[in-house]
């Protein structure tokens, strides 16, 4: 028998950013056995089991060979079961069992899809990088796992190939079979079905809350709520993604991609066209919150990417989680640096905290008796640092809602309603930021507050009061300046007003009750 | 005043837990603590007169020159002092009592203790409410140069000496520890305070003496005899507060009563004692009445203050305080009853904030400034 030599193509994953891996597969004489090379993991290295078990079940297993699989580049780590399916075919072709027609040539070709022993084909993560990649090499045709389509279908141009067993590949490649490909979908269209968990209509009362929402997503301020359990601060977090201004596709493809690599998109779901809540439980670790493992994985900070980053029982997490949060609330990045790997990711994330007063809740509370003596309240809120405080521009209370309220049936403002004047806020914004690189508010530096944030000499003297005598720092004046400007914002007048500041000043109340 | 050695003795007696009659009649006929331990050390049979063998036996036991050098360090190194009922400024109240006091440990200035005073109790766990209500009666009584007397524990107690000092009138405060004693342990600060204002921290209890929980009932009866009247702020029901009250009527002090939201938990041993025939009152200026302690023209004064000032305010101002007028209200009350939206709502209230009419409570509730 002749030696023989085939190539197929594929993609690998590094960070978030895809790369082309050339599967180059030779059959040579010898003792049976195959070997793969090229800095594979374990889960590539076993992918041979799977390929020959695979090729056995869908009849196509020929002579007995020495088989040598490279996957080029050879310096770079490759990772994931998504080689199996380019694996599979280069192995067919190279013991002559596959002949692929001329056009449908497996070297021009991007495979991706985890194999079962029985020749199934599996979804895989990190479609969307890797399709992008594709792309930008150049490549037309793809050929995926069906649940990974939609995923890979938001991307123009290409011909999405859907697959879901080994029999069907061999079938097309050997132009014996035609595959429907893969609809593109329009962004649009994805849009118009999205669905977010909680509508701001369903929330009853609350209605300092409900605009400290509002005046947050408007400017992309953090916000931290305080409130006796069961006050209904979980249900508020979870309605910001619903009020925040729609994805644009860009951003939808960043937000994406770092969910695709780190396996958190929903079996046969495409792009995500609502912006991601991430919500970590306290006890979650600093290499879970910022990213990192061996692998330098993306963490929720950057899940939570054009999102929002809702912490609940904020003095329960560690103080390194929460210290850690530092850097990408300032630059919206994140580096994980690990001995293997290094990678970035994006994290500008809009946080919502939410606490307790005291250890036991009900400090304040007209209901219940709180158990905590000063000592305990103290501990508790000294273990927010003020640093991280200092990030935080909106503080509000969050008092339950009397049960007459919850069945009244007075019908609460909805999302799209908010939406809406959130959008158009964020719109002047724009416009007025254009010449910098911001777009919100809430990354204005003290410099720029000075520049953007002119007050009346009226409101200038309100604010100066205030400040004297509820004893506010330096660092609350320069915070009330911020979300005054977006209060301005959202009524849509170009000079901040008295209103504006006087309202802004409530949202500090927490530094007089709690943090004095 | 007596000498640091002088304190080590009486500290050593105080520590040796001689009953309080016995220790009064021991110190009126030897006079100092140094006597006493001499005589206790060499047997001198005249103090058989006073002390029944076994108190005696636990004086010898416990008649160690270790513990006098001990007890002359913890006096050195917290600057403790100590007067009994022979110093011309020990309050002469404190002999008169059940369980009288006659030794005395102290840090600050004893002079206050000549000053008119009235005692403030309450609980640790205070609701909000009582804390300001506390803060803001001993502020104005000691704006009237009343010393506040009170046990320095959180709570109440606290807020009482804050109020005080804030008066700028000195503040007493009667511990239930030894003064070398950090306890409690938050309030480091406001005992450098009270000792830097003017006022005095007392204890019956000999350095190195921790705060056990039978101290405290105890050194009540000396709280409510420092005051010339007890102020009951906050307490339910069953109440070490209620001890303090009893201790007052017993040695027949005045009993005000601070009245309190009566839906409130908080407040039901304060409205079992006014149903009882506690004094009721409202503001500082009622006690000043009933006490008889206020000038004529200053009581004419007072009454024309105390309706609400809506000068200069606008009509939408003016609305939200008069919703006010009845209680305290939740922002979503206010909301829904002023029908004003939430984003005016809140920059309205910011602006009565500031003019001092109105103020913030815990769990975005508001209500008038008193």
């Amino acid at each position: 028998m002749n030696e023989m030599m085939a190539k197929t193509l594929s993609f690998g994953v590094n960070g978030v950013i895809g790369f082309p891996v050339h599967v180059e597969v030779f059959a040579a004489n010898g003792l049976p056995m195959m070997e793969i090379i090229g800095l594979p993991d374990t889960s590539v290295r076993e992918s041979r089991d799977r390929v020959n078990a695979a090729i056995i079940n869908c009849g196509r297993q020929g002579d007995p060979r020495r088989i040598t699989i490279n996957l080029a580049p050879a310096d770079m780590k490759k990772e994931g079961p998504s080689f199996d399916l380019p694996i599979a075919v280069g192995v067919m072709m190279a013991i002559g069992t596959l002949h692929p027609v001329r056009e449908r040539d497996p070297e021009k070709t991007a495979f991706f899809g985890e194999l079962s022993l029985d020749g199934m084909i599996q979804p895989v993560n990190g479609v969307l990088p890797m399709v992008i990649s594709a792309k930008e090499n150049g490549v037309k045709d793809i050929v995926l796992p069906a649940e990974n389509a939609r995923e890979a279908a938001c991307i123009e141009g290409l011909r999405i190939i859907p697959v879901s067993y080994l029999g069907e590949v061999t079938d097309y490649l050997e132009g014996k079979k035609e595959i429907v490909p893969q609809e593109q979908i329009p962004y649009e269209t994805l849009q118009r079905e999205s669905i977010f968990p909680v509508d701001m209509a369903q929330i009853k009362g609350q209605a300092a809350a409900r605009r400290a929402l509002e005046v947050a997503a408007a400017g992309g301020h953090n916000l931290i709520m305080i409130g006796v359990p069961g006050s209904g601060k979980t249900m508020l977090a979870r309605s910001v993604p619903g009020i925040l201004p729609p994805l644009t596709f860009e951003e939808a493809l960043e937000t994406t991609r770092i969910h695709s690599i780190s396996g958190r998109l929903p079996s046969g779901s495409g792009l995500m066209v609502t912006r991601p809540f991430c919500a970590p439980h306290h006890s979650a670790s600093v290499a879970s919150l910022v990213g990192g493992g061996s692998d330098a994985k993306p963490g929720e900070v950057s899940l939570a990417h054009n999102g929002v980053l809702f912490l609940d029982e904020l003095p329960e997490f560690s103080r390194n989680a929460l210290e850690a949060l530092r850097q990408p609330l300032e630059d919206g990045i994140v580096s994980v640096s690990r001995v293997k790997r290094q990678a970035q990711y994006q994290s500008s994330f809009m946080l919502i905290a939410a606490m307790n007063p005291c250890p036991c809740g009900y400090y304040g509370s007209s209901r219940r008796h709180c158990r905590c003596t000063p000592q305990e309240i103290r501990h508790y809120l000294d273990r927010v640092s003020g640093p991280l405080l200092d990030r935080i521009d909106i503080q509000i209370e969050v008092d339950s809602v009397p049960i007459e309220e919850i069945n009244s049936q007075s019908p609460a403002e909805s999302s799209a309603v908010v939406a809406s004047r959130v959008s158009a806020a964020r719109m002047i914004q724009q416009e007025r930021y254009k010449d910098t690189n911001h777009f919100c508010n809430a990354q204005l530096s003290s410099n720029e507050i000075r520049r953007f944030c002119e007050l009346s000499t009226e409101a200038q003297r309100l604010l100066h009061m205030a400040v004297d005598s509820m004893h506010m720092s330096m660092r609350a004046y320069n915070r009330i300046l911020k979300v005054a400007r977006t209060i301005a914002d959202l009524a849509g007048e170009e000079h901040i007003a008295t209103v504006h500041i006087a309202e802004a000043i409530q949202y500090r109340e927490l530094d007089q009750k709690y943090w004095r | 005043m007596c000498s640091d050695s002088e304190i080590a003795y009486l500290a050593w007696l105080a520590s040796s837990k001689v009953p309080a009659e016995i220790l009064k009649r021991l110190l009126i006929s030897f006079r100092t603590g140094e006597s006493i331990y001499k005589a206790v050390k060499s047997d001198n049979q005249q103090i058989l007169e006073f002390v029944p063998v076994s108190v005696l036996n636990a004086l010898r036991n416990s008649a160690n020159p270790d513990l006098i050098c001990r007890m002359d360090h913890l006096v050195l190194q917290y600057a403790i002092h100590a007067m009994t009922m022979h110093d011309p400024r020990f309050p002469t109240i404190l002999q008169e009592i059940t369980d009288p006091v006659s030794i005395l440990f102290y840090q600050g200035s004893p002079e206050c203790l000549s000053r008119r005073a009235i005692s403030m109790v309450g609980s640790r766990r205070a609701s909000y409410s009582g804390l300001k209500a506390a803060h803001q009666i001993a502020q104005d009584l000691s704006m009237e140069g009343i010393a506040i007397v009170s046990g320095f524990a959180y709570g109440i107690d606290t807020a009482s000496h804050q109020g005080c000092l804030e008066g700028r009138s000195p503040t007493i405060a009667v511990m239930g520890c030894g003064l070398d004693q950090n306890y409690p342990a938050g309030n480091e600060g406001l005992r450098k305070q009270v000792i830097d204002s003017g006022g005095i921290l007392l204890s019956e209890y000999a350095p190195g003496e921790k705060p056990l929980p039978g101290h405290f009932p105890y050194r009540n009866r000396i709280i409510a005899a420092l005051g010339e009247a007890v102020i009951l702020v906050e307490a339910k029901i069953r109440s070490g507060s209620l001890r303090t009250v009893d201790h007052a009527l017993e040695q027949g002090k005045e009993v005000f009563v601070y009245p309190g939201d009566p839906t409130s938990p908080f407040f039901e041993g304060n409205h079992q004692l006014l149903r009882d025939g506690g004094h009721y009152f409202s503001k500082a200026l009622d006690i000043l009445e009933d006490m008889n302690w206020l000038d004529k023209n200053q009581s004419e004064v007072q009454n024309s203050g105390c309706s609400i000032s809506t000068d200069g305010m606008s009509p939408e101002e003016e609305k939200i305080l008069r919703l006010l007028i009845p209680g305290e209200l939740s922002f979503d009350q206010l909301a829904a009853q002023s029908a004003v939206s939430p984003s005016d709502l809140l920059s309205i209230l910011t602006i009565l904030q500031i003019r001092g009419a109105v103020e913030p409570l815990p769990g975005k509730k508001y209500q008038i400034k008193q």
